[in-house]
């Protein structure tokens, strides 16, 4: 009889032990255990409470009662010391602040659950066998890692969730503020040709050129909002992933982008068919080019695009003859408003759009450069 | 009082008459022959608060009937609220504010043939706690059919729960009578009232091995309930009763549907019971309930139905055994009630449960 009864603890532990962990959310943790443990032993109330800085907090209760937010002072540090890593206790022993529910007979169980505080099981009218409290106490113990591995995984969702928040506010943000600067820049505009026609036979040599600098810096803010629209959208929204044939791809842009006479592209023809976006995948690609063309002072400008297949990236490299990176500019060329001149044409956000379409593809950029000499740009892709 | 009707205007008179300006709690016998819309409407019209439910049969003093309506007064009520869509978890329980210095009762009649029972029980302690005792019972057809079958003012429902709150003292008894065969045997797996797998086996290998030897009859294509009733799982419980639940059918897969909710690793044994331990529990259920109560004026028994499929004709043994413990104290003690698809109750004052094959006698003064 004897070993039948320890047969049936031992299975009794087992269904406690199977009913924790099976979420990764607190509550859910709680109801799955304590229920069970209410259900099984008869107790007639559970609660738990967790210290902060200066208080102690109830985190769950069954039955749901007065919310616990109780100051430590001395009285309950003494009691909170005296409990070890359980201890019984008559109800009147236990601080009543401690207790979401009024009590006035019975006995509380009081468990340690180290950094998640303590597990209070309140019974009416059962003193506690003695032998449930060393019984219980491992299944308390993975009660309480599992409690501990609940808040660090809703943490680290909170902070995912804030961190997406922000980024869509950051992206919101941008594209307010593109659209809204947009419309001053073209009254601008309208106004100075306004000017223009009404003053046509009394401008001067002087206002003329004034005139044509504010239309060139009306064309700079233009182009800088644009990027900073496009380097926004990058991101926000949905990709279409399809096959893209990476040598159809650069044929198309070279096709119908502007390439000076005196300039010579080449590309192997041997480039993968990779899964992208092929909005994308063109605005990387041409970034590149574009650069290439744009800071190239020799009479003969060559740009030479190459791949190479790794594990598990793509990488390709886009080499050219122009006047080369200073090697203090190698890093934050990448960065946002970086830029190696002040030409109206250039934004300073080419290069950051290609570090970003790179990161969504988890590949990196990079690049080598010899002043006068020419550059190479390099990035990677990664197989899906 | 026990009605039989003639007509909805005489049992909406005799309602009347019976509770005044009290509410009252309808129990009625599902071979009754009524419209039971119109006389929700009609009691309505009379301005009469109530709430009920529709049973396999009803118990009157010593009697029990499968036609017929048993009305009680409700005292001092808090509340009557009725909680739908009980099988898809999102209940919504009404709250109350107790007054520490009365005594409440909740009464609950639930759709005995839908499913997570248990979470609404559960629901329900997490919100009212130690601050009530509990009673109650699951309503439904004896054909197992599932249709509406409990009601208050508001109509009548399927898939839902009534429950009333009243200021009264209620004490309670809960016996089975079941003993166990053999076991304990691990539910390793089970979706809601449907046991899966006992022990990684097929729940209906380990089942019928410990049946058929002890019973000395064989499972046949037809005879599954015949035997089992006499054989149902009880849940272990640390140091206390099983909590039992009953075997209705196996299915194709070997796989055992029960009558109430059975969770994955339960450990549970099989019982047996005779006659005779059945019917010493329902006098033991009388007088626990008894040894609580002050001054009882009215007893309500709620019985499971399977237990008169168990005991036949000696049913009214049992029911003898807990009339005469009632009235041998309180010979004036109003004795009514029903034979429920389910009972529910906590043992002693502690979690709820929704028990089968078992037997809770209220009291309330």
């Amino acid at each position: 009889m004897k070993i039948e009864n320890h047969i049936l603890d031992i299975l009794q532990l087992y269904e406690y032990s199977m009913s924790i962990g099976k979420s990764l959310d607190y509550q859910q943790n709680c109801n799955d255990f304590l229920k069970l443990l209410l259900k099984r032993v008869n107790f007639n109330a559970c609660w738990i409470i967790k210290k902060n800085d200066t208080s102690y907090i109830g985190q769950y209760s069954i039955p749901q009662g007065n919310t616990i937010n109780t100051k430590i002072n001395e009285e309950i540090t003494n009691f909170s010391s005296g409990i070890g890593q359980c201890k019984l206790f008559q109800f009147n022993e236990v601080p009543k602040s401690l207790c979401p529910i009024k009590i006035s007979e019975g006995y509380i169980l009081i468990y340690s659950l180290y950094e998640e505080g303590f597990l209070f099981l309140y019974s009416k009218n059962h003193k506690f066998d003695h032998t449930l409290l060393p019984q219980l106490f491992p299944v308390i113990i993975k009660f309480s890692k599992v409690l501990k591995a609940s808040r660090v995984f809703s943490d680290q969702q909170l902070l995912l969730d804030k961190l997406k928040e922000s980024n869509e506010e950051l992206n919101d943000y941008a594209h307010v503020v593109s659209h809204d600067l947009k419309s001053p820049i073209r009254n601008i505009e309208t106004l100075i040709s306004w000017i223009e026609e009404e003053f046509s036979g009394s401008i001067n040599t002087h206002t003329s050129a004034y005139i044509r600098q504010i239309r060139q810096n009306i064309t700079k803010m233009e182009c800088l909002i644009s990027s900073i629209l496009t380097y926004s959208s990058i991101g926000s929204k949905e990709y279409q992933y399809q096959h893209i044939d990476l040598n159809y791809l650069l044929e198309d842009i070279l096709e119908h982008n502007y390439i000076p006479d005196h300039f010579e592209v080449s590309f192997q023809k041997n480039l993968p068919t990779i899964m992208g976006d092929e909005f994308r995948l063109q605005q990387l690609f041409q970034n590149l080019i574009n650069n290439a063309i744009r800071y190239n002072d020799k009479s003969k400008g060559l740009i030479l695009i190459d791949y190479k297949e790794l594990n598990e990236y793509h990488q390709f490299q886009i080499k050219d003859n122009g006047i080369g990176i200073a090697e203090d500019y190698h890093y934050k060329i990448f960065d946002t408003f970086q830029k190696l001149d002040n030409s109206i044409e250039s934004s300073g956000v080419g290069l950051s759009i290609v570090k970003k379409i790179v990161n969504s593809y988890r590949g990196d950029a990079w690049l080598e450069s010899e002043l006068g000499v020419g550059t190479s740009f390099f990035f990677t892709l990664k197989k899906t | 009082m026990f009605v039989k009707p003639i007509s909805v205007n005489h049992v909406v008179t005799k309602i009347t008459d019976y509770v005044g300006k009290k509410a009252a709690l309808v129990s009625i016998a599902e071979n009754t022959e009524i419209d039971i819309d119109k006389l929700i409407f009609e009691l309505n019209a009379s301005g009469i608060k109530f709430m009920g439910g529709i049973f396999p049969k009803v118990i009157h003093g010593q009697s029990i009937s499968d036609t017929g309506i048993v009305v009680n007064t409700l005292v001092d009520v808090v509340i009557i609220s009725h909680i739908s869509q009980i099988s898809k978890r999102k209940l919504v329980i009404p709250s109350i504010d107790f007054n520490e210095n009365h005594q409440y009762s909740l009464i609950t009649y639930v759709d005995g043939l839908t499913s997570n029972i248990s979470s609404y029980l559960s629901e329900l302690y997490e919100k009212y706690g130690m601050q009530t005792s509990y009673f109650g019972g699951g309503a439904g057809s004896l054909s197992l059919q599932q249709k509406p079958c409990v009601f208050t003012n508001d109509g009548i429902f399927q898939d839902s729960a009534v429950m009333c709150v009243i200021r009264m003292k209620m004490s309670i008894g809960v016996k089975h009578g079941w003993e166990k065969l053999k076991g304990p045997y691990i539910v390793t797996k089970a979706q809601s009232n449907t046991i899966q797998e006992i022990n990684w086996k097929r729940p209906f290998e380990i089942y019928r091995e410990a049946v058929e030897s002890d019973s000395k009859k064989k499972f046949n294509d037809d005879n599954f309930f015949e035997i089992a009733k006499g054989y149902p799982f009880g849940i272990v419980r640390s140091g206390d009763e099983h909590v039992i639940r009953d075997p209705l059918t196996v299915n194709e897969n070997g796989e055992l549907v029960c009558v109430g909710q059975v969770e994955e690793n339960t450990l549970v044994s099989i019982m047996k019971g005779n006659k005779d331990s059945l019917i010493i529990s329902a006098e033991e259920a009388a007088i626990e309930s008894m040894k609580k109560a002050i001054n009882p004026k009215k007893a309500i028994i709620v019985d499971c139905i399977s237990r008169i499929l168990f005991l036949e004709e000696k049913f009214n043994l049992e029911l003898d055994k807990i009339t005469s413990v009632l009235r041998e104290r309180s010979p004036n003690i109003s004795i009514s009630g029903a034979l429920t698809l389910g009972e529910i109750s906590s043992y002693g004052n502690g979690y709820l449960e929704f028990y089968n094959k078992t037997v809770v006698v209220g009291l309330f003064e």
